[in-house]
């Protein structure tokens, strides 16, 4: 932690981009604490339906941004699926990082044929872009689970495929430490001392692979945010029944040719605002932690 | 002696900078006459190539000209457009680089690099090109030219691809070559030959030659007169023959005494001479030999010493070593 | 150069070969024929009788044999969704697909490979400049959401092209294509965009840094120095250069254009494969998702294939000794 703070010192660029994304934590996880969900009955009222942002004529000032078909207020829905994003987002990255890792680790330890295989079927699934590899996973699941599924499976399939499509990158740079570390003098030493594999393993080998997979991680929870917005607005994701971003902006996606622009707009907009500031955290990251490559642009 | 060639005076190179331009060439002056081999020698960073690059206007910025005048053949290089400067290049000017294994284009073929370069400058059709490319290449002493024309350059050596070089800086027929450091990046066992190949083709064509080197084993074979550059400034010219056996600045002795040597981050340099020539922009006041010198006085230290002309010979020098240049 | 070339083509072959294995699988344990080809109320017997002509008593290897040769032989399978041939469910679709891309392609190649020369060339120009801020967006902006602002302006405040369909379509012997009426081309401009956004950016930038680097390059210095053009030196002498390695990272990113193509389908309606996979998706159609990702694992390793051994055609360096 106090190295991250430290890759931040004097970088007004990514220091905004840090503080954006604490607000928009704030915002996702404080607003509905104290407000009633706008996906359940309490949260409609069907009266406000379509009332548009308070600037404009027939707002209000209690719905600033405006309200949906099914008068939801914006601003507390956008916190719900902003809520459900970043937490989407982020326990798909933490999935990825826990199955890349363990084949990463098994890969680089135990070479051989193990090694070969996983690394094999790393190929393979490099051919697929994550995107189409995460639909492709919520298809299986949705065929092998049954099709009548409640909303928080959905959230779960989702999760899962997208962790499961991101595993390679982690895996990959994790056997590559691994192979390095394991030919050091030290390693061989506390092998030597009688150390366990596990112990070599926390106490030698994590620490060396922390900054690299820290850094790949941010990048993905960029990517695994849109991946989400993505599948829940082609509907395959998270259903419209439910907030995300993505099937916010579906939602408001069909009314968009009648004129209500706020209710897809809001949306999206919060989605690219939140990409880029992760984007950009991500890159100066990658940059600080891999002296070879700072100041290139 | 006939009107010269080339005619450079008082060029100045600057580093651009943001707070203060760096000088690179301090009015550097000399001739080059119709045939006749000029040898630019000094260490690296004395600004020999800098000289040679600025002549054909192909300075890399922040590298810019900053003054002086650069006649040739009386048309003044300095003024002309980059549309008309670039009619002067190749055509009127060759150029030959220094490492002939970046300087080729690596995806097009030795053929197609020479016809482009021929059929720019000369009304000749595509056929009359190719001819013409072989025959060069033949020239230049390259063994089956017809297979080094569809070649590309990776398919060739080092001192084959150099020859290449040679023959694309003469194909255009031009009055004067720039060599830079035409043999420091090839094996020395091909150095010699590249030299004589150079004196060859000098003498069948009758281009005059300004040929940028440290080595003066390379001027002592190549070169009718030499200028010696130290750090920007030129500090003496004289016949080959004078100059070799009779320096008269202090600088050039010491360089007779040692040719210049890589150290050991590659850079050349006068080992006989204790301490090391100024970077740019950090040149001492007065004579900027005056550190290492052994005969500096207080004058050296305050005024930098004009380039004394006497006969034919001239040395930026107060207390040259014969007494009869002194200013 | 032969035996490389049939060695990459075997390669090829066998990772084709691993991903049919793999689309098999998924059809072979998830999917339930007997439920789809028999009526409810089926006896056992009639049971019995399918499993024995469908081969689903055999083992594994065999049926996954069966399968390649039916694939080999033009059987797909069939849809549980709709009960149809897979494989004429994607020839129906492959028409708009392949225009769609097309088109893409087109923009790419207009847009892109101009800006990004202009940027190479010229990187302190103002419009240099202005290509790279705005490219900046066609980075970070999802694709969809790039859709949704195209159909948002284009089509709902200024209602120059529609934001769904393909307009009409003329059918010409099994092809029905959109590129010969007015509407089919008003129909494909905003997804072509949409599609082309990544792709245009990521030329323009690749261009960019390529050309700035052989800019800088010392035989680029030569053929100045030997009074060559700007014109020769830029278009004959550094494209050249810097165009073999963009094409390398644009076929790489290849598999990425074939998601894009998919949500771009999915916004616009676009009634192509990425709309047949996206729906096969939502109604868990397993053989047409197992088909489709053979399809696509194929085309992506043929072109990747083509662009490789294509490569000693732009870069004299390959042509020898790869053998």
């Amino acid at each position: 932690m106090r190295s991250l703070i430290e890759a931040l010192r004097g970088r007004p660029g990514p220091i905004c981009a840090a503080v954006l994304i604490l607000l928009f934590i704030a915002y996702a996880f404080v607003v509905p604490l104290f407000s009633a969900d706008p996906f359940s009955m309490a949260g409609m009222s069907i009266l406000d339906a379509f009332s548009p942002p308070v600037w404009m004529d027939g707002g209000t000032a209690a719905m600033p941004l405006g309200a949906d078909d099914q008068g939801r207020n914006l601003l507390t829905a956008m916190a719900y699926g902003l809520r459900t994003s970043i937490m989407v987002g982020g326990i798909s990255v933490v999935i990825g990082l826990v199955l890349g890792g363990a084949l990463g680790l098994l890969s680089g330890f135990v070479g051989g044929r193990i090694d070969a295989a996983i690394m094999r079927l790393a190929d393979v699934q490099l051919a697929y872009p994550a995107l189409l590899l995460a639909m492709v996973i919520d298809g299986i699941a949705t065929a092998a689970l049954g099709r009548g599924r409640s909303n928080e499976m959905s959230i779960a399939i989702v999760t899962v495929s997208i962790g499961i499509a991101f595993w390679v990158q982690y895996a990959r740079t994790i056997r590559s430490s691994v192979m390095i570390e394991r030919e050091q003098e030290y390693v061989a030493a506390a092998r030597v001392t009688g150390r366990t594999n596990t112990a070599i393993l926390i106490r030698h080998i994590l620490p060396n692979v922390m900054a690299p997979v820290l850094v790949i991680a941010t990048i993905n929870l960029g990517i695994a945010i849109i991946t989400e917005a993505t599948l829940s607005f082609l509907g395959i994701g998270i259903p419209a029944t439910y907030p995300s971003l993505g099937s916010l902006i579906r939602n408001g996606n069909a009314f968009l040719q009648s004129g209500e622009w706020w209710i897809s707009v809001w949306p999206c907009l919060l989605l690219v605002v939140l990409v880029i500031a992760v984007n950009v955290l991500g890159d100066h990251l990658r940059d600080h932690f891999n002296p070879k490559i700072r100041g290139r642009s | 002696m006939t009107a010269p060639l080339l005619e450079v005076r008082d060029l100045s190179v600057v580093l651009s900078r943001t707070e203060r331009d760096l000088p690179v060439l301090d009015k550097v002056s000399f001739d080059i006459a119709p045939g006749e081999v000029l040898g630019i020698v000094g260490e690296s960073g004395a600004g020999k190539s800098m000289t040679g690059v600025a002549i054909v206007d192909l300075l890399v910025p922040p590298l810019r000209r900053s003054g002086g005048t650069i006649t040739l053949a009386g048309d003044r290089l300095d003024r002309l457009t980059p549309r008309q400067m670039r009619r002067v290049r190749g055509k009127r000017v060759g150029f030959i680089f220094q490492d002939p294994m970046t300087s080729l284009n690596p995806v097009l073929t030795i053929g197609r690099q020479l016809t482009d370069t021929m059929r720019r400058h000369l009304p000749v059709s595509r056929s009359e090109a190719r001819e013409r490319a072989i025959s060069w290449l033949t020239r230049t002493g390259l063994p089956n030219p017809a297979r080094v024309f569809a070649a590309a350059p990776h398919e060739l050596s080092g001192g084959q691809r150099q020859r290449v070089v040679i023959a694309l800086a003469l194909c255009a027929e031009p009055d004067l070559v720039i060599a830079d450091e035409p043999t420091t990046a090839l094996d020395v066992s091909v150095q010699a030959h590249m030299l004589q190949l150079l004196r060859d083709l000098h003498e069948e064509t009758g281009t005059a030659m300004m040929l940028i080197t440290h080595d003066l084993g390379v001027i002592a074979k190549m070169a009718d007169r030499v200028a010696v550059l130290y750090a920007g400034r030129l500090i003496e010219t004289a016949k080959t023959q004078a100059l070799v056996t009779e320096p008269l600045h202090p600088y050039t002795a010491g360089l007779m005494q040692a040719t210049p040597a890589p150290d050991e981050t590659g850079v050349m340099r006068v080992r006989a001479i204790p301490g090391s020539m100024p970077g740019i922009g950090a040149a001492p006041s007065g004579c900027a030999f005056h550190p290492r010198c052994g005969r500096a006085q207080d004058i050296c230290r305050q005024t930098p010493p004009p380039l004394a002309d006497a006969g034919g010979r001239a040395a930026a020098c107060y207390f040259p070593l014969h007494r009869e240049a002194q200013p | 150069m032969i035996i490389y070339t049939v060695g990459r083509i075997l390669q090829t072959l066998l990772v084709l070969l691993v991903i049919s294995f793999i689309a098999f699988l998924l059809v072979a344990t998830l999917g339930d024929p007997l439920g789809i080809l028999l009526p409810p109320e089926a006896s056992l017997a009639e049971r019995q009788e399918l499993i024995l002509r469908l081969g689903l008593d055999q083992p594994m290897l065999g049926r996954f044999l069966h399968f390649l040769w039916g694939m080999l032989h033009g059987d797909f399978g069939l849809s549980y969704r709709t009960q149809q041939g897979v494989g004429a469910m994607i020839a129906a679709r492959l028409p708009a697909t392949i225009e769609l891309a097309f088109v893409s392609l087109l923009v790419t190649l207009f847009v892109g490979v101009p800006l990004g020369i202009v940027c190479g060339v010229k990187p302190n120009s103002v419009v240099s400049r202005g290509v790279m801020l705005v490219s900046i967006a066609g980075i970070t902006l999802p694709n969809f959401v790039v859709g949704v602002l195209l159909i948002a302006i284009f089509s709902v405040q200024l209602g120059w092209f529609p934001s769904f369909g393909r307009g009409h379509t003329v059918d010409l012997g099994g092809w029905t294509t959109g590129l010969l009426t007015v509407s089919g081309w008003q129909a494909i401009i905003l997804p072509a965009i949409t599609l082309a956004a990544f792709q245009v950016t990521f030329v323009i930038r690749m261009l960019r840094t390529q050309l700035l680097e052989v800019g800088q390059s010392e035989h680029i210095r030569f053929a100045r120095a030997r009074g060559l053009s700007e014109r020769t030196v830029w278009f004959s002498y550094a494209m050249r250069n810097a165009l073999l390695p963009t094409i390398t990272m644009l076929a790489l990113q290849l598999g990425n254009v074939i998601a894009f193509s998919v949500v771009t389908e999915g916004v616009f309606a676009w009634p192509g494969l990425g709309s047949l996979f996206l729906q096969s998706v939502q109604s868990a159609d397993i053989p047409v998702i197992a088909i489709y990702l053979i399809f696509v694992g194929a085309v992506f390793m043929i072109i990747n294939l083509f662009v490789e051994l294509s490569y000693p055609l732009l870069d004299p360096r390959l042509r020898k000794g790869r053998a």
